[in-house]
């Protein structure tokens, strides 16, 4: 079927309604303007949580899908307190951003990768190690890339370490990080997870 | 009567240590009352037995100086047949003065002063009243209830009546009852959780004063004729059919507004498909939504809009949340959208706003300006601004739009003037919209045979409400009360409340005129005009003043009073030139000669006097929460309650400047379209007869500053000194009455 542009089209909305983690709720939204006007992150997204509910409600697929501000979301759960109609607003935009992924849309390439690398770390280890973690984030910019981005994180970096705040390594994996005890029971319990997000029942 | 007076000075609360009780006893007694007694605390049971005792031994009228009369009325309430008096030195003499002020040769003089002044005004208004006589129906009264209207709130103020135990008539011009409720689908949920839309429950309903031989049904007839007063309203319908009643219910609901008039915004009678939610009510009944895939209901059609209904109806936004819902149930795919300015959802409504979110439907905030419909393709389709989005968008392959139009007062004269009035050139619209109402209160359902006219006086939007805070279902006719849509839009949950309301009243009010008292404000008061007929002029000042159309006039214009329609105001008093109309224990004398008997000092004690003639309603309250919030202001003032500023006889002025008195205040509600009067238009003329005295005064040499009129609320207590120190400041400025010591 073709749709004016600019016209309401309702499978977007239904697609969202059923695939995304917590996504009916957006049916719920009154456009208070609490969640936009609380979120700290406000100055750096196009459009607020209230305006991707709008979005969505419009029809806008890709104007959503694409939207990095999706991905911006910091979970400081501030919306989510104070939405008077008790959106679930964190959830929502997580949500909405795991569908795109999952869709094979990034809308924002850095939060995708270092989220990428976060979940390689803790599936493997089981634990955050905060020099790997960094380290591999860094590299995915490439080689070059990589290096320049961790010289301009020199300075950080040394403070860190002579704080002890963070171990030495030469590399990623050079030592390998230590996995924390019953790993296979955690990898376990991750997968199930997994299996259950919203979307994938059906 | 025989009076028997006695004075009884309390003094507790600090007045014991604030004034001197001998002096005080000496005027009580140079004003002619002998037994004037003291006592530590009247208000405790000892002080209340100490003067119990003295009725009990034959003292019939009694001065009490203490607190406010508004306060501690059980207390010293001795029954019907005893005068109490009460002269406020608590609230108006004590808490307000400086116990002494600078230069003073002895200690809290002016406050002594003050005090002084309040005992002898209140000795003279005691030694001038006298009990009154309920006035009593020379036929015997009826306690039956007349309602008129047979759709929700008239058959629910039938039903709440005839349980109460009364006899009803209820009459309706359809050949059913049922009203706008018998063409409705479903009702919005009424009910926790507010999910479930609901039955009409109509047929039960009806069923139910089909049962009831309390109610008798007039259906298929009109009023042609209401006659008579509170107590005694002789009916005539159509039928032929006559009866008499004691109260009046009118329930006869609302008009659609126009969708005629929206064909130029929103394209109505351009397409079928575009239908407004009265159409689509017919449709939902029919059960004829199961073709809808998809619709937009487009809120405030015509409403909040100063070119068609500058009121918002409360009720639209609910009824397409309702029809919404029918929507969904008969096919849930539906899209179904509202594209709105605000969504107004009174009460529990929000509830049904959730539950239609719930259920899918979109909503599009479209800010003021109308969403443009247009065809295409067979089908509908709407461009409108979507303020969220600050884009405009775009809704096509509609089925069907509906336009949630408001609800206007059930009165076929009512046209758009009066309502559009807003949006013109002023001059013009004010004019329009005064001939339009005048054609409006031409038109009745009760077709009242009242000198003032045969319809309910109308507020700005030809409601029939008057005291719309205060006292709901009230009308401008005593013993006639309004239920629901006829007084303002409402939806079926607030009419069944009003119906409920209004029939109470409406047997209050018989109770009322059996009793000979009158109804809210003055609830209870038994005193009523009396007219010394043999000097009226028939100038018809009364006739055409008194707010509530008491007075009717015979052939030769001489004014003839109804009683029991009369709410006790004083309006008639304040009006007559000839000052002939008085009451037991309100009168033009009475007043005058307690503004004769407060002292003037000479010109060169530099002390003025300004009288404060206070509403009892709104400003005597104030200044009583003044005065015990610890606000001081100017000794010289002197407060004299009256019923309503309506009720102020130009002569008291006269009075007051020919006694030296160096200014007058006026002190009562807000008057106009926000008008606060508790007599609806008190204030008001009040207002006109004060801008006619300048001229008088002109004539009296004085400047016309000495009078003022202010006007005040309950709650703004801070007002008070601020506005008494303004005119103080003013009447220093003018300098001394030129009349004092003549
Ligand atoms: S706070 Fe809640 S209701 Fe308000 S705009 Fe945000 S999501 Fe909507
Ligand atoms: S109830 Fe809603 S649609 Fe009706 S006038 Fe008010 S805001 Fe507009
Ligand atoms: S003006 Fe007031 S007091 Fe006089 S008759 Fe009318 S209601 Fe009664
Ligand atoms: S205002 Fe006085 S003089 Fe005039 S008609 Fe009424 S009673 Fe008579």
């Amino acid at each position: 079927m073709v749709m004016a542009t600019k016209a309401y089209d309702k499978s977007f909305r239904e697609e969202v309604y059923k695939n995304v983690d917590s996504g009916e709720d957006v049916k719920l939204c009154m456009q208070c303007g609490v969640c936009g006007i609380t979120c700290p992150l406000r100055d750096k997204m196009t459009h607020g949580p209230r305006q991707i509910w709008s979005l969505i409600r419009a029809g806008k697929r890709d104007e959503v899908m694409d939207s990095p501000d999706i991905m911006l979301c910091t979970s400081c759960y501030t919306c989510k307190v104070r939405c008077p109609r008790g959106v679930k607003v964190i959830d929502i935009m997580h949500g909405l951003a795991h569908y795109a992924l999952e869709q094979g849309i990034v809308p924002r390439a850095e939060t995708a990768k270092f989220g990428k690398v976060f979940w390689d770390s803790i599936y493997k280890t089981g634990r955050v190690d905060e020099t790997e973690v960094p380290m591999r984030y860094t590299l995915t910019a490439g080689p070059i890339h990589g290096l320049f981005n961790t010289l301009e994180m020199m300075d950080i970096g040394r403070a860190l370490l002579s704080h002890k705040r963070m171990k030495f390594k030469l590399g990623p994996g050079i030592p390998p990080s230590k996995k924390i005890k019953g790993i296979k029971g955690l990898k376990k319990m991750l997968d199930k997870a997994q299996a259950m997000s919203p979307g994938k029942e059906g | 009567m025989d009076k028997n007076q006695a004075c009884y000075l309390c003094q507790g609360c600090g007045l014991g240590e604030a004034l001197n009780f001998e002096k005080l006893q000496e005027v009580v007694e140079e004003a002619g009352i002998g037994e004037v007694k003291t006592h530590e605390q009247l208000c405790s049971p000892e002080g209340v037995a100490f003067i119990q005792g003295d009725v009990d031994g034959g003292v019939n009228a009694i001065l009490l100086g203490a607190c406010s009369c508004r306060v501690k009325t059980n207390e010293f309430d001795f029954g019907p047949e005893v005068i109490v008096e009460r002269a406020s030195l608590r609230e108006q003499a004590v808490y307000p003065s400086e116990a002494e002020y600078e230069g003073e040769e002895e200690a809290g003089e002016d406050r002594q002063m003050l005090a002084e002044d309040y005992l002898r005004m209140s000795a003279v208004k005691l030694a001038k009243s006298d009990v009154p006589v309920p006035f009593q129906l020379e036929e015997a009264p009826e306690t039956s209830v007349m309602v008129v209207g047979g759709g929700v709130a008239g058959i629910n103020a039938a039903l709440a009546a005839a349980k109460a135990g009364v006899d009803v008539f209820l009459v309706e011009k359809e050949d059913a009852l049922g009203g706008f409720l018998g063409k409705m689908a479903k009702l919005a949920p009424e009910n926790p959780p507010y999910q479930e839309l609901e039955d009409t429950h109509l047929e039960a309903l009806v069923a139910e004063i089909e049962g009831n031989d309390k109610i008798k049904v007039y259906t298929g007839n009109t009023v042609t004729e209401t006659k008579g007063a509170p107590g005694n309203f002789d009916v005539t319908l159509s039928g032929g059919e006559s009866f008499r009643c004691g109260a009046i219910v009118q329930a006869t609901g609302w008009l659609p507004y126009e969708p005629e008039k929206l064909a130029e915004e929103l394209a109505y009678g351009s397409n079928d498909a575009i239908i407004t939610n009265v159409d689509m009510e017919a449709k939902a009944k029919a059960g004829d939504l199961g073709g809808i895939g998809s619709v937009a209901f487009i809120q405030c059609a015509g409403s909040r809009d100063q070119n068609h209904l500058p009121y918002c109806s409360a009720v639209c936004c609910t009824v397409s949340l309702k029809q919404a819902m029918l929507v969904k149930e008969a096919n849930p795919e539906a899209a179904v959208y509202v594209i709105y300015k605000d969504i107004r959802t009174p009460g529990q409504s929000e509830e049904v706003y959730r539950e239609a979110q719930r259920k899918g439907v979109v909503f599009i905030r479209r800010g003021e300006d109308y969403p443009k419909i247009s065809e295409s393709g067979g089908k509908l389709a709407i461009e409108t601004a979507d303020v969220t989005l600050n884009d405009t968008v775009e809704i096509d392959e509609l089925d069907l739009v509906v336009l949630a139009t408001g609800m206007k007062p059930n009165n076929p004269r009512v046209v758009e003037p009066p309502l559009v009035a807003l949006g013109m050139d002023q001059e013009a619209a004010k004019k329009v919209a005064a001939e339009a109402k005048a054609a409006c209160d031409d038109w009745s359902v009760l077709n009242l045979k009242y000198r003032q006219g045969p319809n309910l006086p109308t507020l700005k939007y030809a409601y029939p409400d008057s005291h719309f805070i205060c006292f709901p279902y009230e009308t401008r006719r005593t013993g006639i009360y309004a239920a629901g849509t006829v007084r303002r839009p409402m939806r079926v949950t607030a009419a069944v409340e009003d119906a409920t309301g209004a029939a109470l009243k409406a047997i209050q009010a018989t109770k009322a005129a059996a009793g000979g008292f009158a109804v809210h404000p003055r609830s209870g008061d038994m005193s009523f005009p009396e007219f010394a007929m043999q000097r009226c002029t028939q100038c018809k000042r009364c006739t055409e003043e008194c707010p509530f159309g008491a007075i009717n006039e015979d052939e030769k214009a001489n004014p003839l009073p109804n009683p029991t329609r009369c709410r006790r105001c004083g309006v008639c008093m304040g009006a007559c030139p000839e000052r002939i109309i008085s009451f037991k224990n309100y009168s033009v004398d009475m007043i005058g000669s307690m503004i004769k008997s407060i002292e003037v000092p000479e010109e060169d004690e530099e002390k003025p006097r300004v009288v404060v003639l206070v509403c009892e309603n709104d400003a005597l309250p104030a200044i009583d929460m003044a005065a015990r919030a610890g606000h001081k202001w100017s000794p010289y003032i002197r407060f004299i309650p009256v019923r309503c500023l309506g009720s102020i006889n130009l002569v008291w002025i006269a009075d007051a400047l020919s006694s030296g008195i160096d200014g007058v205040m006026l002190f009562g509600c807000r008057r106009g379209d926000d008008y606060q009067c508790h007599f609806i238009k008190g204030s008001e003329l009040a207002n006109v007869r004060m801008s006619k005295i300048s001229e008088t005064l002109d004539r009296l040499v004085l400047e016309s500053d000495r009078v003022r009129v202010e006007e005040i609320s309950f709650g703004e207590v801070d007002k008070v000194p601020q506005i008494i120190a303004e005119f103080m400041e003013t009447i220093e400025e003018v300098g001394p009455n030129p009349y004092k010591g003549f």
